[in-house]
């Protein structure tokens, strides 16, 4: 053990291999909830091995040298329990909530994930084609298409730009090797975390890790990714035709890391813009839509411009976009759309924020922060996510910061960041009118 | 799970409680007979527009002030009108508790569907219907429904509607439905958090006390009982709907057949042999050969809506179009083998143990726990049902199992949907 520290209710302990371990008693139900988190996702990966990350998580559900396949999944829900995995931009996790007499089983298996999964050729093929599916299905909602246009066109030498779902032609062309590779280079402990929440006791659920992961032997550390994103200089615009029932505006603006002082900034002008963001990506995106009170819903809902309106404020390693999307009533001309969010900005920009206003999103901030994070999924999660990306700490820093911000911070903010030299606008437009679904004349086939 | 307890006011609204300390908020459901099921015919889409409207104008309090309220305290609200239910959920910090339930009885008992706020909604909802029409999945779902419940049956439409009726809709409408469906009698308030019990149900008391029911207010008080959804015929045959939406790389598979109701007595086996078929581990036996096996899909699985009436059991898959022809065969096949073969005794006790020990970590969170409880409330199961059900899933046998199977998945009297790309008529006959 080299270190170990306290915030949040938190254990924090560094293996000697590496591994950073946070555990939190939470007494509430008789369950854990387990996390084990890699830092590698899209950004580690370039054009000719896209999706690789996503797809190495899909293969780590396929059994392992002690695991028979089947039993993946199997043993958790056994016990009860829930299980996923998922991969983004930065990281790549897998989580388990058992009922609590299970959790050295889930310790376990993860100790058996990071180190031994198999690969086998015949597996790798029928991932392909699931994961090609996964691609399909995405592909089958034109705001996703539209979203993934976008970030292409906002971001143009950062890695961040690409799918992690990956391109088509390169889930087509990667090779077992490659996966086997990307999965011994990136899941390594000192490239890990490990997090735990629930009932246990702390001190005992720290030696049972060690038990597990004490002898998994440190890796070489994963190379850095170096590129930054060049400053832009001047509005980008793209406009995609494909059939949809309705009108899309994507609009993209460059945002900082979570861990960069104006991220707070971003969070408070969200807020004030579309009632208090997430910063839970896992369980916080639920569809609610802006509150009821916020300026893009007073103006572009209330003003019966947009049937939707949704904003997405990212916590990432790197600078990322910061984005409002918007799906346009039947019949508006989407530069309406535009024209109201960039007035909406400029307001922001010339200073008219009220105290109320500042006041509003940052109670909706802080109520979301702590009704985020209540379940040990949720907690695990959060502490996990944001260790990744920066520190656990900054999670329960993010009250502190977003409390610290002025209105004059949300002004500065909204001028040197969100202007129109800097911002991306996606237009998806149907191809042909939306046809009303057709039927089939089937043989032999009765519809009723 | 043992400590949710439970009152019934005088006017037969009936609240649960279930503290939880360890919290610093509360999740509170108010949930109401008032679903998608009792829309008027030629008028659907009815209780999903009223569900929208209710925050947005009610007793004396314009919406712009309703949503100041919630938002200035950061409270998640929401309402939708699901198939039998509408429901209204909450998410707050404990402290603002008191506040919040004044406002929420206002915004169900008294909402006031201004004019302005009507064409508003109206219009997104058909925003959101022109975006459902394009959407397989939804579409699946959505001629799965119109297939399987004929016409004039209370399931057979979607739940937003179409077009038509959604534009014919006025304000007598929605005021109307809400006069007819929204009333204390039967309606579960579902309280999970930080509080005292006794301070909470005193709180009900006080604000939603003075709920009146019609049937109050004619001096009759008998509780009103559930509505009964007729079971519809099962299909006479086997059904073939194929939908082709342009633009789509992928088709939405859908095979399904008459389900059963909540209240079912074979309800736990019919759990149980919908995890061996398409739920347990990564969607059960369909995950196995559709996914794991053929690689053919992202998703395969089954699942079933047992409600008020007998909603679809049903098995769904999403593939590109040239793996549709072998996914329906992989599915029909899957279907065909539990029929015939039954199950395996290390299916059955996997089955069990994973669907009996979840049920506390399905009732881990606040508003988990409110749902969960005013689910079974609703139905008239009772507050501890969340505690019986283990046993009941206990004490299914292979037979039972065996029996649900051939119950319900009869291939030859069900409904196949495929909702996507154009596909050559060869590939869904």
């Amino acid at each position: 053990m080299t270190a170990a520290a306290r915030g949040g209710g938190v254990r924090a302990v560094r293996l000697p291999n590496g591994l950073v371990v946070l555990l939190r008693e939470m007494r509430q139900a008789p369950v854990v909830s387990v996390w084990c988190w890699y830092r590698v996702g899209s950004r580690d990966e370039r054009p000719g091995i896209t999706g690789l990350s996503h797809w190495v998580e899909h293969m780590n559900f396929k059994g392992t040298r002690r695991i028979p396949k089947d039993d993946v999944i199997r043993r958790v829900e056994l016990a009860g329990g829930t299980w996923n995995g998922y991969t983004w931009l930065d990281v790549t996790t897998y989580y388990e909530t058992v009922q609590s007499d299970a959790f050295e089983e889930m310790l376990r298996l993860e100790s058996s994930r990071m180190t031994e999964c198999l690969y086998s050729t015949t597996e790798v093929e029928h991932e392909r084609n699931v994961v090609i599916s996964e691609l399909q299905g995405g592909e089958n909602d034109p705001r996703s298409f539209l979203e993934k246009e976008v970030t292409g066109t906002a971001l143009q030498a950062h890695p961040y730009r690409w799918p992690t779902i990956g391109y088509l032609s390169d889930l087509k062309a990667i090779t077992r090797d490659d996966l086997y590779g990307h999965y011994r280079r990136y899941y390594v402990p000192n490239n890990a975390i490990l997090v735990a929440a629930g009932d246990f006791e702390a001190a005992a659920a720290l030696r049972l890790v060690r038990r597990h992961f004490g002898g998994v032997r440190r890796g070489q550390e994963p190379p850095p990714v170096r590129t930054v994103e060049p400053p832009q200089s001047g509005e980008r615009r793209l406009l995609v035709r494909r059939p949809s029932g309705a009108v899309y505006v994507d609009v993209a603006f460059h945002a900082p890391a979570a861990a960069e002082p104006d991220f707070a900034a971003l969070l408070v002008t969200d807020g004030i813009l579309a009632g208090g963001p997430t910063v839970n990506v896992w369980s916080g995106h639920d569809g609610r839509g802006p509150s009821k009170s916020s300026r893009l819903y007073r103006t572009l809902i209330e003003g019966n411009l947009a049937g939707q309106v949704s904003t997405l404020v990212l916590p990432s390693r790197h600078p990322y976009l910061y984005r409002i999307a918007m799906t346009a009533n039947e019949g508006v001309d989407p530069a309406r759309l535009e024209d109201v969010l960039t007035t909406e900005i400029d307001r922001l920009a010339r200073g008219d924020i009220e105290a109320r206003d500042l006041e509003r999103a940052k109670n909706q901030f802080l109520a979301r922060h702590a009704l985020e994070s209540e379940s040990t999924t949720d907690f695990g999660h959060q502490l996990g996510f944001f260790e990744t990306i920066a520190s656990h700490r900054l999670f329960f820093d993010l009250p502190r910061r977003v409390l610290a911000v002025k209105a004059a911070d949300v002004t500065a903010f909204a001028r040197a960041r969100l202007g129109r030299d800097r911002r991306t606008v996606g237009v998806l437009l149907p191809s042909a009118p939306p046809p009303a679904p057709a039927a089939a004349a089937l043989p032999g086939a009765a519809v009723p | 799970m043992s400590s949710a307890r439970q009152i019934r006011l005088d006017n037969d609204l009936v609240v649960i409680a279930r503290p939880n300390r360890a919290a610093r908020s509360v999740a509170v459901r108010l949930v109401l007979e008032a679903g998608a099921a009792f829309d008027p015919p030629g008028r659907e889409g009815t209780a999903a527009l009223v569900a929208d409207l209710l925050d947005r104008g009610a007793g004396s309090l314009p919406g712009e002030a309703i949503a100041s309220f919630f938002d200035d305290l950061g409270v998640a609200y929401a309402a939708s009108a699901r198939r039998d239910t509408t429901e209204i959920e909450l998410r707050l910090l404990s402290r603002h508790l008191s506040g919040v339930l004044e406002r929420v009885r206002l915004i169900a008992a008294e909402p006031t569907f201004p004019e302005t706020e009507i064409r508003r909604e109206k219009d997104q909802a058909l925003t959101a219907i022109a975006e459902r029409d394009q959407d397989t999945a939804a579409v699946a779902e959505m001629e799965l429904h119109a297939a399987l419940f004929p016409p004039g049956h209370p399931y057979h439409h979607p739940r937003l509607g179409t077009r038509d009726s959604v534009t014919r809709i006025d304000r007598p409408d929605l005021a109307a439905f809400h006069r007819a469906r929204y009333r204390p009698g039967g309606t579960i308030l579902s309280l999970a958090g930080d509080f005292d019990p006794a301070r909470v149900f005193d709180l009900a008391a006080r604000v939603f006390g003075s709920w009146a029911t019609p049937a109050a207010r004619g001096g009759t008080t008998a509780p009103p009982a559930r509505v009964s959804i007729p079971d519809p015929p099962a299909p006479e045959k086997a059904v073939v709907v194929g939908r082709s939406i342009a633009g789509k790389t992928q088709a939405d598979i859908a095979l399904g057949f008459r389900g059963l109701r909540r209240l079912a007595p074979d309800l736990p086996s019919v759990l149980v042999l919908n995890s061996i078929l398409g739920e347990f581990g990564l969607g059960g036996r369909l995950g196995k050969a559709i996914r794991d096996r053929a690689g053919l899909a992202y998703y395969a699985y089954s699942h079933f809506t047992a409600g008020l009436g007998a909603g679809p059991f049903a098995v769904r898959a999403g593939v590109a179009p040239d793996g549709v022809r072998r996914a329906i065969d992989l599915m029909r096949r899957t279907i065909t083998q539990i029929v015939r073969r039954g199950v395996t005794p290390s299916e059955l006790r996997d089955s069990r143990q994973a669907l009996a020990s979840s049920i506390p970590r399905r009732m881990e969170t606040n508003p988990e726990a409110a749902a969960v409880l005013a689910d079974a409330e609703f139905h008239g199961l009772g507050i501890d049902y969340p505690e019986r059900l283990p046993g009941l899933i206990g004490k299914v046998t292979r037979n039972d199992v065996e029996d649900s199977a051939r119950t319900y998945l009869t291939p030859d009297r069900s409904v196949l949907v495929v909702a996507g790309p154009a596909m050559e008529k060869e590939a869904l006959s």
